[in-house]
């Protein structure tokens, strides 16, 4: 899995690439934990993460928690048909805010 | 302020995992800091070892055996540090005396499922083949057990008040008319909760959803060559577990959220749900039956065993789950707890209840400790607890069933009686009489209530509506056995050619009578049940046992709403009208009824005189209750003709100010129901031959 940050219409944008499971969710979290900044809305750049587990799920979750304490806006970006489908399944879907894409996401000042 | 715990550090190293002693509770995998601990229970077994796969592997990569001081009393228990608990499949093996005719059953060649496994992996995809000559069939995974409920609660909606829907997961999602996404799924079942919701029921229960194995006994017809399965599901391979097939998301083992999911958005759209559980007895059949779990963990504890160590058979199955043993009996509370506190399951409708009320030997106990321990349970105390009161060995309890105040049934008699009155048997009414106003006569003197009885005239086992007025006899070719298989005594009627037929008069009829048993159905006290599609008229063309049936026969054929419009209309009208008139729903046999009305009363052709003789079939009764918040009545009147010729009833006469509204009238085929509920002044109205009406008191 490999982890770039990048800013995008004022988002923070954390781009994840490769597979999210148990495995590399520990490398992933800790990563985001030293990227989420107080006042800057977090983008998840998911476009090219093919899978995510159970595991996965969880630690979206746990930010979406995370970034609600904090008072950060938190988007999901790119999300995979297969994942979005597993989302929506099982009730992960509906805590979260979705774009298509990054060009999607709503400017911030 | 968080402190680091001394009991997060692992003590000893086995097998080159770093472990320590576990503790005894909770039973199977619980997480600990750091680590992972296990529990297992066996009395006679000598050794246990912990048997590690990565997931899906058929070969473990590690082997620990519990040593001895990691064991308190019966229990084996052990802490391991360092899992990926995500991928992890786990199970025990077991050394101990191979005695059969002790009743002991060890092979640590074995390896066996923790029964407390509540995320089961093996067996994700319905239908696939599976590999018999596995190591470890079923295997026991970690779950979460996470879910974030969002505030969500179960809905305690009281008994009495309930419209319960009995459905199956898979045959009412499965067919392609369903129009689902994941046919066969837990999802697609939540993709038919707007339907459910329009038809108005507010609580769906499920047949068996626990993990069980559709191959089990599974053989191919004969003649067709279709594969036949255990389509039910009644026979459980893991109690804590939903089944892995039937969640669109089984193959990612995300089952349990998944379900979870489902029950959420039931209980947001008022929708109750109760679960079918078989703990009568389990999969693993007799002598002959596969080695799961419970057989190499401590036979001897967890079945009914003959002196010669066979098992003994009340549930017609192979073998039966010995529910009065002290350990049995914590393994059926702790998971009914856990199905409760956890998936938030709001009922249990227990599968051959009557076994969980026989001692280890299969005689009846008077004061049985499992339904006592349930009824009495603090975090069941709000679940329904519904009994289906016999069970394969004869035992026969409806209006007999230990209840301790707490336990509802599956009246039996209800079924068989509606039925005969439906077809116009003789010598019916008396009993009827005593059926629609919530069977006094089995609950009263125990002082029971009318919800204790789930009226029902169709379920799962049996013939559909449509099938009870369309066949006299059952037609089981496609189940493979000759057609021996199934109940003979149906008490259905034809209306005149056996099957399909294209005589209007016949099919008139069929479509009458399906209205009447629904009229009857949803007007009588008690907590009524609807089985899957008979609001639309669902056949499975004359098979009245299609346990077995994985096919067209089974599913609900959802292009039938649009041929059957009427009478989902006149159904979804009548649950409507039932919840509006609490006069239909009075909980007590004593309740004082109005000044006007007693609280049930009986009528005939003429007002307060029914006619009780053997010839007689024709009944109306007139439920009433006073509204006092509203400052009104509430007052349903139901007149029932089934003989084969019309007659005038009276109406019972009204007092200045109120007047009768016409709301139902299953002889006027071109408006069996009327939306507006037009005033009705006449003094009597003219029943059809084989018809009911429903009228209501409102004040003018």
């Amino acid at each position: 899995m490999n982890l770039t940050t990048s800013t995008f219409n004022g988002w923070n944008a954390i781009h994840v690439e490769g597979q999210v499971d148990s495995k590399t969710v520990t490398t992933l979290r800790d990563y985001i934990d030293s990227e989420v900044n107080e006042a800057i809305p977090v983008a998840l750049d998911l476009t090219a993460v093919p899978f995510m587990s159970s595991a996965g799920l969880r630690t979206l979750l746990t930010l979406h928690r995370r970034t609600q304490e904090l008072q950060v806006d938190l988007a999901l970006v790119g999300l995979s048909d297969s994942i979005a489908e597993t989302m929506r399944v099982t009730g992960f879907y509906d805590f979260f805010v979705i774009y298509a894409d990054l060009q999607s996401l709503p400017p911030r000042g | 302020m968080l402190v680091d715990r001394i009991d997060a550090l692992p003590t000893d190293e086995i097998a080159g995992f770093k472990v320590r002693p576990g503790k005894p509770l909770p039973f199977g995998v619980s997480h600990t800091p750091n680590g992972l601990n296990f529990s297992i229970y066996t009395s006679a077994g000598t050794a246990c070892t912990l048997v590690l796969f990565n997931r899906g592997e058929e070969q473990p990569f590690a082997e620990l055996p519990f040593p001895e001081n990691y064991r308190i009393g019966d229990v084996f228990c052990m802490v391991v540090f360092g899992l990926d608990y995500e991928d992890l499949e786990y199970g025990f093996r077991i050394d101990g005396p191979h005695d059969p005719g002790a009743g002991h059953r060890f092979d640590p060649s074995k390896v066996l499922m923790d029964p407390y496994a509540r995320l089961i992996a093996g067996r994700d995809v319905w239908g696939e083949t599976p590999n018999w000559d596995r190591l470890y069939p079923y295997r026991a995974r970690v779950s979460f057990d996470d879910f974030d409920w969002e505030g969500e609660r179960p809905l305690e909606i009281p008994s009495e008040d309930l419209v319960i829907y009995e459905t199956h997961v898979r045959a009412f999602t499965q067919s392609p008319t369903a129009g689902v996404k994941h046919p066969g799924t837990y999802a697609a079942l939540v993709e038919k909760i707007p339907y459910l919701k329009d038809l108005g029921v507010n609580a769906v229960e499920l047949m068996p959803i626990y993990e069980f194995d559709e191959f089990e006994n599974s053989r191919i017809h004969p003649d067709t060559g279709e594969r036949l399965y255990n389509f039910w599901g009644y026979s459980t391979v893991g109690f804590f577990a939903p089944k892995a097939a039937y969640a669109a998301t089984g193959r990612f083992g995300m089952q349990v959220d998944e379900f979870k999911q489902l029950v959420k958005t039931f209980h947001r759209a008022g929708i109750e749900v109760i679960l079918d559980v078989v703990f009568n007895h389990t999969a693993e059949g007799n002598e002959h039956g596969p080695t799961l779990s419970f057989k190499g963990l401590d036979n001897k504890t967890y079945y009914m065993l003959t002196p010669e160590g066979y098992y003994f058979n009340f549930s017609g199955t192979g073998n039966t789950l010995n529910c009065n043993n002290p350990i049995v009996r914590n393994l059926v509370l702790d998971c009914l707890r856990y199905w409760a506190a956890e998936y938030h399951i709001d009922g249990f409708r227990f599968d051959l209840a009557t076994i969980l009320g026989r001692d280890p030997w299969g005689a009846p106990l008077s004061n049985p400790p499992l339904l006592e321990s349930l009824a009495f349970d603090p975090i069941l105390s709000s679940c329904k607890l519904i009994a289906e009161a016999w069970d394969a060995g004869g035992l026969y309890q409806v209006g007999t069933f230990p209840a301790f105040g707490r336990w509802g049934e599956w009246n039996g008699k209800y079924r068989d009686c509606l039925r005969r009155y439906l077809k116009g048997d003789e010598a019916q009414v008396g009993q009827f009489a005593q059926r629609v106003q919530g069977s006094p006569d089995l609950y009263n003197p125990s002082g029971r209530s009318p919800a204790t009885s789930i009226n029902f005239i169709t379920c799962h086992d049996g013939f559909t509506l449509a099938d009870l007025v369309s066949f006299n006899h059952k037609h089981n070719d496609a189940n493979g056995e000759g057609n021996r298989d199934g109940g003979d005594d149906n008490h259905s009627w034809n209306c005149g050619a056996e099957g399909w037929t294209d005589d209007p008069g016949i099919k008139a009829l069929r479509q009458r009578q399906m209205m009447n048993a629904m009229a009857m159905l949803l007007t009588s006290r008690g907590t009524p049940m609807l089985l899957m599609g008979d609001e639309f008229g669902r056949s499975q063309h004359g098979n009245n046992n299609a346990y077995c049936i994985d096919s067209a026969i089974s599913w609900v054929d959802w292009s039938l709403l649009e041929g059957n419009a009427a009478l989902h209309s006149f159904v979804r009208a009548l649950i409507r009208f039932r919840h509006q008139h609490p006069a239909l729903r009075v909980n007590r046999f004593d309740a004082p009824g109005t000044a006007l009305f007693p609280s049930c009363s009986f009528h005939g052709t003429h007002p307060w005189s029914p006619d009780w003789s053997d010839q007689s079939r024709q009944l109306a009764w007139l439920m009433a209750t006073d509204l006092p918040d509203q400052g009104r009545i509430d007052a349903v009147y139901v007149a029932t003709n089934m003989a084969h010729f019309a007659s005038w009833f009276s109406l019972p006469q009204l007092p200045e100010g109120y007047r009768w509204h016409l709301c139902f009238n299953t002889g006027d085929a071109t408006q069996p129901f009327n939306p507006e509920e037009p005033p009705f002044d006449d003094s009597g109205i003219l029943l059809g031959d084989r018809s009911v009406v429903v009228l209501k008191v409102m004040s003018t």
